[in-house]
């Protein structure tokens, strides 16, 4: 019974860390998107048409999309100076942010 | 040969002289021409607008994309990720998105199939539709 406390707890431990890796930290997202803001902006919205909006865009798809600038799958020459020295931790962290900002991005339903 | 290129041995003023035509001194109204014609060619060089989408046709024309699109919690398949929120986004990316799909700038097999079938115009049109659309 005491062992089954200890692994389950462990366990929880394990998970909760998960959790929060995988989530990214809204702080240490919005002190990462310095970098971010002249295009995307502070609230997630393009300063430019070209540039996407990113206020409510799905988290996991932006974690895709940095992974793909910077591996090459997406080929953005501005995409691709900004990811070259981003972590893992950093696109959840940016994610984080982006996704949490009020959002302008929705899922359109079908008419 | 006297170490000249063959064209050399036209005389250089009959060269220039369709230059002169448009930058010679006595010729003022032609040279304001060239300098209008020289501003409209840079204000179109420059410019980053995008021919009008029409919403309307959009809308037909996005009827495959909302299968996705439209579906909530709906998934990319290998690697998962979930489809991206197109409404509310801005046009002129959604063009380029479209375009670098059909290049292949960007990666993706299913996107790569409908992009390849549209003309600019049907990326215009589709950008309009999901960027005209209000949110719920």
């Amino acid at each position: 019974m005491k062992r089954l406390v200890i692994i389950s707890s462990l366990l929880g431990l394990v998970w909760t860390y998960s959790m929060a890796v995988a989530g990214g930290d809204v702080e240490a997202g919005k002190a990462k998107a310095q970098v971010c803001v002249s295009c995307h902006g502070t609230d997630g919205i393009g300063t430019q048409p070209q540039f996407p909006n990113l206020a409510g865009q799905h988290h996991d798809y932006m974690v895709r999309a940095l992974q793909d600038y910077k591996s090459g799958a997406r080929n953005n020459a501005i995409m691709k100076g900004f990811v070259a020295n981003l972590s893992k931790a950093d696109m959840q962290d940016l994610a984080a942010y982006y996704s949490t900002r009020e959002a302008v991005l929705f899922t359109p339903k079908v008419e | 040969m006297d170490g000249q290129s063959g064209c050399s041995a036209v005389p250089s003023s009959l060269w220039l002289r369709p230059l002169e035509y448009f930058t010679g001194r006595n010729n003022q109204k032609m040279r304001a021409s060239l300098s209008l014609i020289l501003v409209v060619l840079g204000m179109v060089a420059t410019c980053n607008c995008y021919a009008e989408g029409d919403p309307a046709s959009g809308r037909q024309k996005a009827f495959t994309c909302m299968g996705c699109h439209a579906a909530p919690g709906m998934r990319n398949a290998y690697p998962a990720y979930p489809v991206p929120k197109l409404g509310g986004q801005n046009a002129a990316y959604l063009v380029e998105a479209l375009k670098a799909y059909k290049s292949g700038a960007r990666n993706h097999s299913t996107m790569h199939a409908h992009a390849a079938t549209m003309s600019d115009q049907d990326m215009e049109d589709i950008a309009a539709y999901f960027s005209g659309l209000t949110k719920p």
